[in-house]
């Protein structure tokens, strides 16, 4: 019994010692590649669809009821639900298999947490400094490009990043609807028994994701207002 | 820059049933400081709002230099007029150069146009020029509101509108924020309309004082005549029982008449005074020196005594204003 881990261990280490394992439209730089198109894609439509929006009913500092249902309704709704619907969706559209059906589950994924935070982030700019750069004669484009998406910034990119984050994470479903993507591994592993396949390909998803989390926090951080900063 | 005259006929603001602003008429002759004052929820804040258009009225007419100012575009209006608010709201991510230049920068001045403005209007409100790079969350409380006021000046604007703008700061810091804006004032001679809700600091500023009560103009007056003559009970009580002694803080011992039957001989161990001392301050020192009169001097030269008596009648408001 105690030998089994051991020995997947050492499976999963040969498979990605495996050089075979990192070459081709198989291997995993491409599977990699194909995870990121995915999800830099949802996360990219979703940020087109979802913060106009949100800077908008920010910018008047009403819809909270709105931004914040959303967001709910988003959280509510399974990811294999929202697979099979994009199945239907894109076969419907004569999109076929795979990279479709994995967009149209993904970016109602992607679009909550960028409604809330960016809703969020306006409304929570000082609104002293709103008036003042009103009653100055900034028109309200200005307050909104000049004034609330700067000082908002770093809690906007808070909501992209856990956008982003779950997206890299669910990507992974995209397999199921015969995608490719680093999910491909894992369901092949286990339609395979290939278990070190499958492990492997969880762990590279798990350290896409952590790898998503830790580049954004540090983009988060450089965005920080610097006089800000200061009193921190 | 000089100042605009301003001019509010029947301005009104409703909100639903409720009167915020009712009937607002006065003028504010150009270069002087009219302060709005009152107790909170008496509309001064909303009044001053409308000028700039912040807020809508209901209906009248607010005519800035003649021009009613609910023909213009809001936006263009606003780039004419300094605001001031008791937050600063200064741009926490700007520096504090960028927060000086946002008007001169939204009104198209050129580069070199708006660096030596903003060198200047340091060297007006006497801060340090190595302090352009710094971010309003590495100043002071007072710091910040004077680079407030300077951001409202840059593009010379003929007209100020602060609200509560020294309202924020330890009173020490206030009282010298305001001899400071006083003097900036008196020698740009920009008009300026300014709320507050402190009566000491309304008389101290201001030329003209409009006191406000539920939306109302209740009186509008110079500090002098507010405190002489209040048009109420509700004045009374708000300038104060003191006021009488307020009034005694607005003349100067050089600008009433002295006692010049008295012989400086006289007056060997009384109090000295020069002409900028205040009656009150005046008063005070006589009270201290438990002497009936003091000589007032300038340099070398006796100009006359005041006396206890003429100040006691000047408390009970039988003698010159």
């Amino acid at each position: 019994m105690g030998a089994r881990p051991l020995t997947l261990f050492g499976d999963v280490a040969r498979w990605f010692a495996d050089p075979a394992n990192w070459q081709g439209s198989h291997g995993i730089p491409t599977r990699i590649l194909e995870h990121l198109e995915l999800s830099g894609l949802a996360v990219a439509v979703a940020i087109v669809l979802a913060m106009p929006i949100a800077l908008y009913l920010g910018h008047g500092r009403r819809g909270g009821f709105i931004a914040i249902n959303v967001a709910n309704i988003g959280r509510a709704l399974p990811s294999l639900a929202l697979l099979a619907f994009g199945l239907i969706v894109a076969i419907a559209l004569g999109l076929g298999l795979g990279f479709w059906p994995t967009m149209f589950a993904l970016v109602p994924l992607a679009i909550p947490p960028i409604v809330t935070n960016t809703f969020v982030a306006i409304t929570e700019v000082d609104p002293d400094v709103v008036d003042a750069a009103r009653g100055m004669g900034l028109a309200e484009r200005q307050i909104l490009a000049r004034i609330e998406i700067p000082l908002g910034l770093p809690l906007i990119l808070a909501g992209i990043r856990t956008a982003a984050v779950n997206v890299v994470a669910t990507a992974t479903l995209g397999a199921l609807v015969a995608g490719g993507a680093l999910g491909r591994f894992i369901v092949d592993g286990f339609a395979l028994r290939e278990y070190d396949q499958l492990v492997g390909g969880a762990i590279l998803v798990a350290l896409l994701a952590v790898a998503t989390e830790v580049s954004f926090s540090a983009l988060e951080r450089r965005t920080a207002v610097p006089g800000m900063a200061a009193i921190r | 820059m000089s100042g605009a005259t301003v001019e509010l006929r029947g301005v009104t603001k409703r909100y639903g049933s409720t009167l915020a602003v009712d009937e607002l008429s006065f003028t504010v002759p150009a270069g002087r400081i009219c302060v709005l004052v009152g107790p909170s929820g008496c509309g001064k804040t909303t009044s001053l709002r409308m000028m700039n258009r912040l807020i809508e009225p209901t209906s009248g007419e607010i005519l800035i230099d003649g021009q009613n100012v609910l023909h213009e575009d809001p936006v263009a209006l606003r780039r004419r007029i300094g605001y001031v608010i008791q937050q600063v709201g200064l741009f926490p991510h700007e520096t504090v150069a960028a927060n000086i230049a946002t008007v001169p920068q939204l009104l198209g001045w050129s580069r070199d146009r708006i660096r030596a403005r903003v060198d200047e209007l340091l060297a007006l409100i006497g801060l340090d020029r190595n302090m352009k790079e710094r971010y309003p969350a590495q100043l002071s409380g007072g710091e910040r509101q004077r680079v407030g006021v300077a951001r409202a000046m840059a593009a010379e604007p003929p007209l100020m509108l602060m609200d509560e703008p020294f309202g924020a700061v330890d009173p020490i810091v206030r009282n010298r924020l305001q001899d400071e804006f006083l003097n900036l004032q008196r020698t740009l001679g920009i008009t300026v309309i300014f709320v507050t809700h402190d009566i000491d600091e309304a008389i101290k500023l201001g030329d003209r004082v409009a006191v406000m009560r539920t939306g109302k103009l209740v009186q509008y007056s110079p500090p002098a005549e507010l405190l002489a003559h209040p048009a109420d009970d509700f004045v009374a009580q708000f300038v104060g029982h003191d006021r009488a002694l307020k009034r005694l803080g607005l003349l100067t011992v050089g600008g009433i008449e002295l006692d010049r039957t008295i012989d400086r001989s006289r007056l060997g161990a009384a109090p000295t005074l020069s002409p900028s001392t205040s009656v009150r301050d005046a008063l005070a020192a006589l009270l201290v020196a438990d002497a009936r009169a003091a000589a007032v001097v300038d340099g070398s030269n006796y100009l006359g005594a005041i006396t206890l008596p003429a100040i006691g009648r000047m408390l009970r408001g039988d003698d010159a204003k």
